[in-house]
């Protein structure tokens, strides 16, 4: 019946609806539903599969003297839902390092990085991350020899980092890089993120085995909905936690992985996630964000304190999350938005006690679709992510922000403005 | 609850339900009522707000009510007060800044209530037998929740033949299976395809501006132009199934307002099956009069197409130039008028070249038809770039590409509609061809829950998982 004249039955009587029609209807549409919710596992099974193995065999997350660590010595591996099966390998001081811990070789520009998972280059071979890529483009641009150690620890927010500072002095470097996100700023004065913050679980990398299904999800939504007084109540309760609850679905993976994948669909989806997720890209931060800019701010004292009595040059970058790039990319964004904001304000923090900031996101724009080099869902960047925030550093540490690997005599892009 | 979300689905559904509890007219009607007031108060908890629609919806009846008293010869005038009250509310630009009112107020809908407006005004001037509308059935009529945000543009005897029947119109379980079938369609349509095709859209606008190779650009301007027609089709007609079946739940039968528009094969023919009630409205109160006063000036027959032409044109123009407040839009009217126009003058031309029996073997043609199709999807594609942007956009969006590219991508999308489109409509019939018991396969009750299920399994999952707002539905803007 075409849909002009399905809606004209009109005056006519209508014929009844023959008994058996009113089991096997019903049955058509569960048996639909049953087999569309099976199509999807399957797709994710095969095309987003996660091994059964996790780097928390490997990491310490439950000791809140050090927060996260990892096992001196240790060899894990994972496979994320979105990425290849990737080896976790660290040293006997416990870094993801490519390198024994020690005394560094005579001659050499010793780097020494600490900052969290991006740093570590979560879901991406070592030898493909910004911390084995950054020591060749740099020795290249300086004409030096120029190793990077790599101190960072996913989970590891600021706080931890200070405490533990001692440990990157340890390694005698002749600089120190400190890698910031803005979840470092959101948990700065955490100690085991995952515990402290409820929140953060929801937005940390899933672990295979502990993730609901769709169906879990969507039922344990529809019950929200029927426990509710209000229906409309319900549904709007269901539709703003699904967010937290996506990230952890397996089955749900595909779908989100194909919807994110689409520059302009992530970043309005993105902006729906509530204040503590996306408030870091507000104009104005909510009072919650500058009082962990404030917590922040303490750590970043604490830590340049150090670094100035050792007199080691310390030198902070914040590198863009996947929503960032994004909006940076379009080159607009709605009204009370602005993705460089956080950039400022830890920027304003770290040059506010003499500290070196080096800024990396105006670059973002002259990269087409650069949230591509992202996991869509998972957030992290991937191989080609690493590839140019490895550029980008290397550009950047050697334009003048840090005497000792400036090239030629040009200004110092420590400022920030430049491009956006 | 302006937009196809979850809510409006919802409040549409126990209106329907709590409708259906009595068959008597005046409890219908009341229910309709009070959920029409309701409605309105969702949209808007400011009661200042909704003083100039109430004017103007006072202004309307009282234009009605003296017209119903035998002031018919002023109905022009009344005609004229409507089209000016409605210039000025809406705010089109050529009207000075200063001469609007200042303060924030409730738009939404109006355009819909000046089209119901506007043709109880002709045709209770021009009714041959004298007839009451109520304030209250009139209220109905214009503030009716399925139809305020986008319409359909909805007769009032069509209206008021099933609102008010004594002998509501049948409501089986084949029928509300029918209604619940379109309305998960809908809601697909525009939560899903709709998004999918606005976020592709907004991903290859973006990439014009990029720095990106030609090839990129190219593929980048070619999505920009196929998915447009594709999105606002969604939308729109997403919007319209869940209020059809909304109001038929309701037991009112609103007229249609999509036939497969990408089926036609001419612009005429398209116009024929996008936006039914408001092309229809215009060829009514715009087209027929305009061309019958013209025709009684120029007494000339070898004339009459030139006048049906000129008509043509006006009437496209103005469908043009009423989506929008600002140039563009008056462009958008040009290029409406003008490929309705070049339309008609290319079928004169060839049925005085081929002759009347030349011509329709010609129509008939499948690959006449499949060339113009392809033309038809092409030509209003490019229209759509002074519907969706701003002059500032369009610039960016022309200036990626050389004139020689443009044509490239032009050429490139006409033939892909062309293939495309002849292959969905192959691909239809034979679909439909497969019988069953007498009847096509696909559109059997069976058929229709398997779809219906897997596309409601499909919107509700993305819709909850996105964790956005429903989107919004173009054609209330307007």
């Amino acid at each position: 019946m075409s849909q002009l004249n399905a809606n004209n039955l009109g005056n006519t009587k209508e014929a009844r609806l023959p008994r058996r029609d009113w089991i096997l209807l019903p049955m058509l549409g569960l048996m639909t539903i049953a087999l569309m919710v099976g199509s999807i596992r399957l797709v994710s099974v095969r095309m987003f599969a996660a091994a059964k193995i996790t780097p928390r065999d490997c990491i310490v997350t439950n000791d809140p003297s050090t927060g996260f660590r990892a096992i001196p010595n240790s060899v894990c591996r994972e496979k994320l839902p979105e990425s290849q099966l990737i080896e976790y390998r660290f040293n006997s001081c416990g870094h993801r390092a490519g390198m024994e811990c020690g005394s560094k070789p005579l001659g050499t520009y010793r780097i020494v990085m600490v900052g969290s998972s991006m740093g570590l280059g979560y879901s991406v071979a070592r030898e493909k991350t910004f911390a084995a890529l950054l020591p060749a483009e740099l020795a290249t641009l300086c004409q030096r020899k120029i190793e990077l150690y790599n101190e960072s620890m996913a989970g590891r927010p600021p706080r931890i980092v200070a405490r533990r500072f001692s440990e990157v002095l340890a390694a005698k470097p002749d600089l120190v890089l400190w890698q910031l996100t803005s979840w470092d700023i959101e948990l700065a004065a955490s100690v085991l993120p995952e515990h402290d913050s409820p929140q953060a679980v929801n937005r940390a990398p899933s672990l295979p085995g502990e993730t609901p299904g769709l169906l879990a999800l969507v039922s344990s939504r529809v019950k929200v909905v029927f426990a509710m007084k209000r229906p409309l109540d319900g549904i709007a309760e269901v539709i703003s936690h699904a967010q937290a609850d996506s990230s952890v679905t397996n089955t749900a993976l595909p779908l989100l992985h194909f919807l994110y994948e689409s520059q302009s669909q992530y970043v309005k989806s993105y902006l729906m996630l509530p204040d503590h997720e996306a408030g870091f890209l507000k104009a104005q931060p909510s009072a919650e964000w500058q009082t962990h800019l404030a917590e922040f701010d303490m750590y970043a004292t604490e830590i340049e304190a150090q670094c100035k009595a050792a007199g080691v040059p310390l030198v902070v970058v914040l590198l863009p999350n996947r929503m960032q790039v994004a909006m940076i990319s379009m080159g607009d964004w709605p009204a009370g938005y602005d993705p460089y904001k956080l950039d400022d304000e830890v920027r304003s923090v770290i040059t506010g006690h003499g500290g070196t900031f080096i800024d990396i996101l105006p670059a973002f724009r002259n990269i087409p679709n650069p949230e591509q080099h992202y996991f869509p869902v998972d957030g992290h960047p991937n191989a080609d992510g690493h590839r140019i925030i490895s550029g980008l550093l290397a550009k950047a540490l050697t334009s003048g922000a840090v005497p000792s690997l400036s090239v030629g005599q040009q200004q110092p892009n420590t400022q920030g403005e430049q491009g956006r | 609850m302006d937009n196809a979300s979850f809510q409006f689905v919802i409040f549409g559904l126990a209106a329907a339900l709590v409708s259906n509890f009595s068959r008597s007219y005046v409890w219908r009607s009341i229910v309709l009522f009070v959920a029409s007031i309701v409605f309105l108060g969702l949209l808007s908890h400011d009661p200042i707000a909704f003083l100039p629609l109430a004017g103007f919806l006072l202004l309307g009846y009282a234009l009605l009510f003296l017209i119903e008293q035998g002031w018919s010869r002023a109905m022009a005038w009344c005609i004229l007060a409507v089209i000016l009250v409605y210039v000025w509310l809406k705010k089109y630009t050529f009207l000075p800044e200063g001469a609007f009112l200042h303060f924030p107020y409730f738009t939404l809908g109006l355009s819909y209530i000046f089209f119901r407006v506007l043709h109880l005004i002709i045709e209770t001037g021009d009714g041959a037998e004298k007839r009451h509308i109520s304030l209250g059935a009139y209220l109905l009529y214009t503030i009716n929740f399925t139809t305020f945000v986008s319409g359909p543009i909805q007769r009032y005897d069509e209206f008021a033949k099933d609102q008010f029947a004594v002998e509501p119109i049948v409501l089986g379980p084949r029928t509300i299976g029918l209604q619940l079938e379109r309305m998960i369609r809908g809601f697909f349509k525009v939560n899903v395809l709709a998004m999918i095709f606005q976020a592709m859209q907004q991903d290859a606008l973006a990439q014009m501006s990029q720095p990106l190779a030609l090839n990129v650009k190219l593929f980048s301007a070619f999505r920009l132009i196929i998915i447009y027609p594709l999105f606002l089709y969604a939308n729109f007609s997403g919007y319209i199934d869940i209020v059809i079946a909304l109001a038929r739940l309701m037991r009112v039968r609103l007229p249609e307002n999509f036939d497969r528009p990408f089926s036609a094969s001419s612009f005429l023919d398209f116009w024929n099956r996008w936006h039914i009630t408001l092309s229809t409205w215009l060829k009514t109160y715009v087209y027929n009069p305009l061309l019958i006063a013209l025709m009684r000036r120029i007494d000339s027959t070898s004339m009459e197409p030139v006048l049906g032409v000129f008509c043509f044109f006006v009437t496209f123009f103005l469908i043009g130039v009423w989506h929008g407040r600002t140039s563009e839009f008056v462009i958008f009217g040009v290029l409406q008028g003008g490929g309705i126009s070049i339309n008609k003058i290319w079928q004169l031309v060839l049925t005085s070249g081929l002759g009347r029996k030349g011509y329709k073997a010609l129509a008939k043609n499948p690959a006449y038809i499949a060339f113009g199709r392809g033309l038809t999807f092409s030509w209003f594609a490019f229209t759509l770039f002074w519907f969706w942007a701003n002059w500032k956009q369009i610039d960016t969006v022309f200036s990626a590409l050389s004139v020689v590219d443009w044509l490239g991508v032009w050429l490139a999308v006409w033939l892909t509609a062309m293939v495309i489109l002849a292959l969905w409509e192959f691909v239809r019939a034979k679909l439909l061809s497969i019988t069953a018991f007498g009847a096509p396969v696909f559109t059997s009750r069976y058929a229709r829950v398997v779809y219906a299920s897997a596309l409601g399994l499909g919107a509700f999952v993305i819709t909850v998982l996105l964790n956005q707002p429903a989107p919004d539905i173009v054609y209330k803007a307007f």
